[in-house]
């Protein structure tokens, strides 16, 4: 053994991946028994669901026996037609648009202020974190209450004032806003966080350089902090889709999705017209919808704005 | 220390710098307490509110309770169900956690370091699973999940929880493998070993790291999800504790001063483990991430 | 252009002190060298001159200002960072460039400066590239213009060399010193290799745990060093140093060699002193004091041999004469001129007169 080692090392590694590969014997036991584990429940539980939203998609279906009444595209119809789910976009289209004009910015700032060497940024760093880690469940359930009218902080606030409080979740005009409150509150610590990840693999001495060059505080940000920042920021925007498309369980203990369908987003309006009523047929089609629009946004958002990061 | 392996300063590194003015100062630490007033007030409130009566909610939501209503949380620390529910979610969290890394870490070998026809293409097949959420597939999931008889089972719940998991952390772990050095590899074939005894012996160790990283996001999404558990059970004493606030609710509807202690100690647990890890949990989370 | 002044300069973080108070003068135009081992506090002390660290005390002067309180950009200097520190989403055109935007100057006026500068460090060819599509070396060049292009008082380098491999380090020095000679420019160099140092600058100063241990020109340092941490310091291979004790006019070894010197007062008899030699002033020809050991160890750089050799357990490096076939084992006898050999008191001070 001590004599091949010499030759071993002289070798180019590319070849010794070759050799090696080829000489190693039982490539086949680890691949039979490693990976269908894994393929076999993915397919049963991914893709396999999916394929079949899409057959079912085309039946009018409640999920007892087989589908057997096809009716074409009528659910897809359907679906374009409920005022409910044009809601659902817009909402879903809305989320997006403040989380980039709002959200992004917030986080972004934030991240600017808790990456100086100032005493405490730790621990803010953990408390604008800590809603991110909530439960949905638990953070819709505590803005419920302090949206309330009667007992909630919104109430005592309106008190204060000597006002009758409104109840905001349940005005169908105010609702969706309240919900884009609490969706900002929940999240901009996710995307504070890969800011400053994005922030600290600047390296420090070309703000330096900055300094030195004589460019102020501003110029140091939108010159060279935020050009540097730009695939953090492609991503941030890219979690923010992805994340919007998903919204569910934190819209639930809030409004559910009303008032009058106000906050429905696409998941919710899935639940309730396609769950609920166990339309399995139509609710097939909303997924089929919503996994379009999922795989349509992201492959475009990567290819145009990910392609070289 | 010696001095040329020495990429950049001490000093560079470091914080370092020119301190800041009083005004500056000034300026970032009113912006950063505001925006921490926001996160926490509705949380101290909550926890708070847990100790009040309903009357006194109406007019003090804000303040501390006149007359401290232990009782609240007493009456739920003794129930059952607060116990169950947190028992059930563990359960399933657990159980998710160990067939995700389990799954994940065999497959991702495989395609890290075995080279054969047709991988490319079923690493492909994987990372589809990262392009869309459980929800879209929720109808026809259900039904597949009642057909093999596993509705309202803890089994309901975790298949396809693991399942969604696996695109992602197949790909965390196969980076992982890819990046061990690869002079392991020869040193471990060149000793004799195979490909299973380098899987155990040599890559798992070394992948502590990402085993935790995966094992945080797996952990943290099940404890916290409430969409699949929704849909899948039926019966209340096998209820996860996202389902069993929404129950609760439902019950006491507006008795809020209990929903409201209710919910404080079903959060408890996150907060404090997030806390005590704090390093490591913001770590697993964000690298799914960035990586 | 202008001198810097260094007065008094101290920094400490928090209970630590860095710095401890380093006076300096350098003179306009003047090229000096700031050189010590890694952590000395070479990079402080250039980044308080920059203004990108905060002086704890004591006072800078850039010309005849106090700048303590200027911030980087009112005190028009110029820096060379160890990693580049390049822009690395501007091409090499607009990393010279932006200081002179930032700056307000006219198009026309930056085109001209960024051209003649890339000319004479031959970027021309480079202009449109970005940071990451140059080697090492021409980052470095891409550095060193980023510097030049806007005129400044003070030059500042730290460490700027360390990152390059040996050959082209060597063709950089050469150039950094071309480039010196034609634009004049008063600057501070940082760094921790001595012949970087001895080569460069017209002034060299040797840090030690953030005090400086000698000032002076490269051969005053190497002829006079002040105490044993500059002697073991400046030269290569170091100085070798053994303990003795003064008998007379001679210090003796703990063996009983004996090296005559010539004493500077304050070495009185019995007195434990510190001998030290260099080992290129080992020579072969009989003079005054001779060494006697066992050959431990050769390496051979092919003109010159350095030889370990074993004399009473006591381990003396020798410069030799690579054609010297000298083998480990061998038994050697070397002498030394008394005018060659350093006495240092306990201190470490130099009490001998050369
Ligand atoms: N931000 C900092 N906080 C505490 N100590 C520091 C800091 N920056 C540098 N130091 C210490 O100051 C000393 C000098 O550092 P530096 O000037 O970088 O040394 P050099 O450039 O000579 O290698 C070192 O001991 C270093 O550990
Ligand atoms: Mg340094």
């Amino acid at each position: 053994m001590s004599q091949i080692a010499p030759a071993l090392e002289a070798a180019p590694t590319a070849v010794l991946h070759t050799r090696r590969r080829r000489g190693v014997r039982g490539k086949w036991p680890i691949i039979v028994l490693f990976l269908p584990p894994a393929l076999v429940l993915f397919t049963l539980f991914v893709i396999l669901p999916m394929g079949e939203a899409a057959w079912y998609s085309f039946y009018n279906w409640n999920g007892y026996g087989l589908p057997t009444e096809w009716i074409g595209f009528k659910n897809y119809e359907l679906i374009f037609k409920q005022s409910a789910f044009r809601n659902a976009l817009i909402n879903n289209g809305l989320i997006i648009v403040v989380s980039i004009c709002v959200q992004i910015p917030l986080a972004l700032w934030l991240a600017t202020m808790v990456t100086k060497s100032i005493k405490g940024a730790v621990v803010f760093r953990l408390i604008f974190f800590l809603p991110y880690v909530l439960a949905d469940v638990a953070a819709g359930m505590i803005w419920r209450f302090v949206y309330d009218g009667e007992f909630g902080l919104v109430a005592n606030i309106y008190e204060f004032f000597g006002q009758n409080a409104p109840f905001w979740l349940a005005d169908k005009n105010v609702a969706f806003s309240a919900v884009l409150g609490v969706i900002v509150w929940k999240y901009f610590g996710f995307h504070m966080m890969l800011f400053i990840a994005g922030l600290q693999a600047i390296d420090k001495s070309v703000l330096e350089a900055a300094d030195i060059d004589g460019a102020t505080g501003w110029q140091k940000f939108f010159k060279v902090t935020l050009p540097l920042l730009g695939s953090t920021v492609r991503l941030s925007v890219f979690f923010a889709v992805v994340g919007s498309l998903q919204l569910f369980d934190m819209i639930m203990p809030l409004t559910g999705g009303g008032p009058s369908n106000s906050t429905q987003t696409l998941v919710t309006f899935l639940y309730s017209f396609g769950v609920m009523r166990m339309q399995v047929g139509f609710g097939s089609a909303v997924g089929v919808v919503l996994f379009v629009i999922c795989v349509t946004l992201a492959f475009s958002y990567k290819r145009i704005f990910m392609r070289n990061d | 220390m010696t001095d040329t392996a020495e990429p950049i300063d001490a000093a560079t590194a470091n914080s370092g710098g020119r301190s800041l003015r009083f005004g500056t100062k000034a300026y970032l630490y009113a912006s950063l307490l505001i925006v921490a007033a926001i996160i926490i007030i509705p949380l101290i409130t909550t926890a708070l509110g847990g100790f009040k009566t309903l009357g006194e909610l109406r007019g003090n939501a804000f303040g501390l309770p006149s007359t401290w209503m232990w009782s609240n949380y007493g009456d739920i620390l003794m129930s059952h169900r607060y116990w169950l529910q947190m028992g059930n979610s563990l359960l399933i969290a657990g159980l998710t956690v160990f067939l995700v890394l389990a799954l994940s870490a065999m497959a991702a070998f495989v395609f890290a370091h075995v080279r054969f026809f047709g991988s490319q293409f079923l690493l492909n097949y994987f990372l589809i699973g990262l392009m869309f959420p459980a929800a879209t597939a929720i109808l026809p999931l259900f039904i597949r999940i009642r057909d093999l008889g596993l509705l309202d089972t803890y089994w309901g719940v975790v298949l396809p929880q693991v399942a969604f998991g696996l695109g992602m952390s197949i790909l965390l772990f196969r980076n992982y493998f890819r990046g061990l050095p690869s002079e392991l590899f020869d040193a471990a074939f060149v000793d004799g070993a195979g490909y299973f005894r380098f899987f155990w012996h040599i890559a798992l160790p070394l992948s502590r790291p990402i085993i935790a990283t995966v094992g945080i996001i797996s952990f943290v999404g099940s404890w916290n999800s409430y969409i699949l558990p929704l849909i899948m059970l039926n019966t209340e004493s096998r209820y996860p504790w996202p389902l069993g606030i929404m129950v609760y609710r439902g019950e006491f509807s507006t008795d809020w001063q209990l929903i409201l202690a209710f919910i404080t100690l079903t959060i408890t647990p996150t907060i404090v483990v997030f806390f005590a890890a704090q390093k490591h949990i913001i770590a697993g989370l964000t690298a799914g991430a960035v990586k | 252009m202008a001198g810097l002044e260094l007065r008094n300069v101290a920094k400490s973080y928090g209970p630590v002190k860095v710095i401890e108070g380093i006076n300096l003068s350098i003179g306009d135009g003047e090229f000096v060298a700031l050189v010590g081992p890694s952590g000395c506090g070479k990079s402080t002390i250039l980044r308080m001159i920059a203004g990108l660290e905060d002086i704890t005390g004591g006072q800078i002067a850039i010309g005849s200002e106090v700048v303590n309180d200027l911030t980087p950009k009112e005190r028009n200097i110029a820096m060379v960072f160890q990693s580049y520190a390049l822009y690395p989403h501007m091409n090499v055109y607009r990393n010279m460039a932006f200081n002179l935007e930032l700056a307000g100057k006219p198009k026309a006026e930056i085109d001209r400066r960024v051209r003649e500068a890339a000319r004479m460090l031959e970027l021309e060819p480079l202009l449109d590239r970005k940071p990451s599509q140059l080697s090492g070396g021409q980052r470095q060049r891409v550095a060193m213009g980023r510097a030049v292009v806007r005129d400044p008082s003070v030059f500042l380098f730290d460490e700027p060399l360390s990152n390059l491999d040996a050959k082209l380090r060597v063709q950089m020095r050469s150039e950094i010193k071309a480039l010196h000679k034609k634009v004049g420019v008063t600057s501070v160099y940082v760094t921790h290799d001595q012949v970087e140092a001895m080569t460069l600058a017209d002034r060299v100063v040797v840090l030690d745990r953030g005090v400086i241990q000698q000032a002076g020109s490269p051969m005053e340092l190497y002829r006079e060093p002040a105490n044993t941490f500059v002697a073991g310091f400046i030269g290569s291979p170091a100085m070798n140093l053994f303990q003795a004790t003064i008998r007379g006019n001679t210090a003796q070894m703990a063996d009983g060699t004996t090296f005559a010197f010539e004493p500077d007062g304050g070495a009185s008899d019995g007195t434990a002193v510190t001998v030290g030699v260099r080992p290129e002033h080992f020579q072969r020809q009989k003079t005054d004091t001779a060494l006697t050991g066992t050959v431990s160890f050769v390496e051979p750089t092919g003109g010159l041999t350095f030889v370990t050799l074993d004399v009473a357990g006591v381990p003396v490096v020798v410069t030799t004469n690579g054609e010297d076939m000298i083998r480990t084992g061998d038994s050697l006898t070397v002498y030394v001129p008394s005018k060659n050999v350093y006495v240092f008191d306990s201190g470490g001070r130099r009490v001998s007169r050369n």
